[in-house]
């Protein structure tokens, strides 16, 4: 997936291809294993691309970053690798995010506020879940032992937070494509 | 609008199911759920849109990924709870920090608040402020300034002075020492004029507070016929009237923790890349009463990269002992000794 308009495309140049360097780089530090790690950049972008379609992106730092954690965590699982032991996730979640001036998610705060308030109307247990996991990027795995619950109820409370979350939207009226 | 309403059970049924397997995709399907899937979804044609609708909805949400990252490190599961204002945590002092480390077993550990959250209320309007972050500018002389939320400068640098106009809020300045270029900060005609030291100036709507933490800065009234000019040096305070006519600003000592309090808005940002955590543990040390100490030399060479309040050592502590693998152990009222567990 590429930019879809002049304006993506600028907005890609100035605020995601300029992390790119410092994402290599602690890609490579983080999972030596995974080689150049261009198939999951790829995948990063294109599913950053996506959800810029759909609206602003809180922290496309923050986003990239999580995001390429995830698929590497997700393929060395899939390769029967277990985490690397040592540094734990946190030099991810941690990312300094040098970027100058008001960060986007102030200056389009009210286009996040539907997605705010959907997690805001969970009950507890579901809004500290999805919390972890979506503005913080973490693994099922770590949301269990940071809640100190199990990973199956992390899973199925996610779920349950998560239809829920669909089930707001559309009573506001905002389902896939609907215009913003 | 392209997603009927789901008011039937069955429908219902199907979307939990279809959020289920979203959740389960995401973290890749076993080769067992592979097949199960496979079968759910050829079962029923409903079942392969309800899943694209509940997908939809799991990546739209990341859109607010980071969203917190920059003001608080910490992953705080209440970030969105209701009816709280700001998300970022005020240092509540150490005592909480003696009892978690005490009983130190990690992980459990995390709950920033504890039975905190009220009932939930019917229906509340939720209540959600993005806090805007302290933020911090290096100028063009190397002078560093903290803005408090809300401030605002405006900079005019000339070859003889540097001038620096407080137009709101409140705000720190760390001064690059030149003698031959003062450094002038004015808020609503008072000037604060300093050659190389740090000082906090608040703009208030009567009223312009002054407050030195290290060198000394002289302080003009606006337009005073007099001129008078109140030095203060460290450690001292002056409020200056902005009335007209208002008698000459005295100058003030502060205590420690009249001083503490006064700039307590302005925890700074720690910000490390691939630091040793013997480099990180310094820094903290050099702005907390509590002392780090690393019980195992080795700890030392640890390299990780974060962003930290510095006045944070309790967030500090517990992340260290639930992602690092280390133990926390107090000793006596200000040593708090981090080993790794064994």
């Amino acid at each position: 997936m590429s930019p879809q308009n002049p304006e993506q495309a600028r907005w890609f140049v100035d605020e995601v291809l300029p992390h790119e360097p410092k994402l290599r780089a602690w890609l490579h530090a983080r999972f030596p294993s995974i080689g150049d790690g261009d198939d999951l950049l790829q995948e990063a972008y294109s599913r950053l691309l996506r959800a810029h379609g759909s609206g602003p992106i809180a922290n496309p730092k923050a986003f990239l970053f999580v995001t390429v954690r995830n698929l590497a965590l997700n393929h060395l699982r899939h390769l029967g690798y277990e985490r690397p032991a040592g540094l734990a996730e946190v030099d991810c979640l941690t990312v300094p995010d040098e970027a100058p001036g008001v960060p986007e998610a102030l200056a389009h705060k009210e286009d996040f506020q539907h997605l705010i308030q959907a997690i805001q109307s969970l009950p507890e247990r579901c809004r500290q879940i999805v919390t972890l996991r979506k503005i913080y990027g973490l693994s099922q795995k770590e949301v269990a032992a940071r809640l100190g619950i199990s990973e199956h109820t992390v899973e199925a409370q996610g779920g349950i937070g998560l239809r829920k979350c669909v089930e707001y939207f559309r009573l506001q009226g905002y389902g896939p494509g609907s215009p913003r | 609008m392209n997603t009927p309403p789901s008011n039937t059970p069955e429908a219902d049924a199907i979307e939990r199911e279809a959020a289920s397997w979203v959740l389960r995709l995401d973290r890749r399907l076993t080769a067992a759920e592979q097949d199960e899937y496979s079968q759910w979804l050829a079962a029923d044609p409903r079942h392969r849109e309800a899943v694209a609708l509940q997908r939809w909805g799991w990546e739209e949400l990341d859109r607010l990924t980071g969203l917190q990252t920059t003001v608080n490190a910490l992953p705080d599961p209440d970030l969105l709870a209701p009816r709280r204002f700001s998300p970022v945590r005020k240092f509540t002092g150490y005592l909480p920090l003696v009892l978690a480390a005490s009983t130190a077993v990690g992980l459990f550990l995390w709950w920033p608040h504890p039975a905190a959250n009220p009932a939930p209320e019917p229906a509340a309007v939720p209540s959600y402020a993005l806090a805007a972050p302290i933020e911090q500018r290096t100028l063009e002389d190397g002078s560093t300034v903290e803005l408090n939320r809300g401030a605002a400068i405006e900079t005019r640098f000339t070859a003889g002075e540097r001038r620096v106009s407080l137009l709101r809020g409140e705000a720190n300045f760390t001064v690059a020492k030149n003698p031959a270029r003062p450094f002038i900060v004015s808020a609503s005609g008072v000037e604060v004029k300093a050659v190389g030291t740090v000082f906090n100036v608040r703009l208030g709507r009567t009223a312009v507070e002054v407050l030195v933490a290290e060198g000394k800065v002289q302080v003009q009234q606006p337009a005073a016929a007099t001129a008078v000019v109140t030095p203060l040096t460290m450690g001292q305070h002056a409020v200056v009237s902005l009335a007209p006519f208002a008698p000459a600003p005295q100058a003030a000592k502060l205590s420690a923790a009249e001083l503490e309090q006064k700039t307590a808005w302005q925890p700074r940002l720690l910000d490390f890349t691939a630091a040793s955590l013997g480099e990180i543990v310094g820094e903290f040390n050099r702005r907390n009463p509590v002392h780090l100490i690393l019980g195992d030399a080795d700890l030392a060479t640890l390299r990780l990269s974060a962003t930290f309040h510095s006045d944070n050592v309790e967030g500090f502590v517990r992340l260290m002992e639930s992602d690092f693998g280390m133990r926390a152990e107090w000793r006596g009222e200000t040593e708090i000794v981090l080993r790794k567990v064994r």
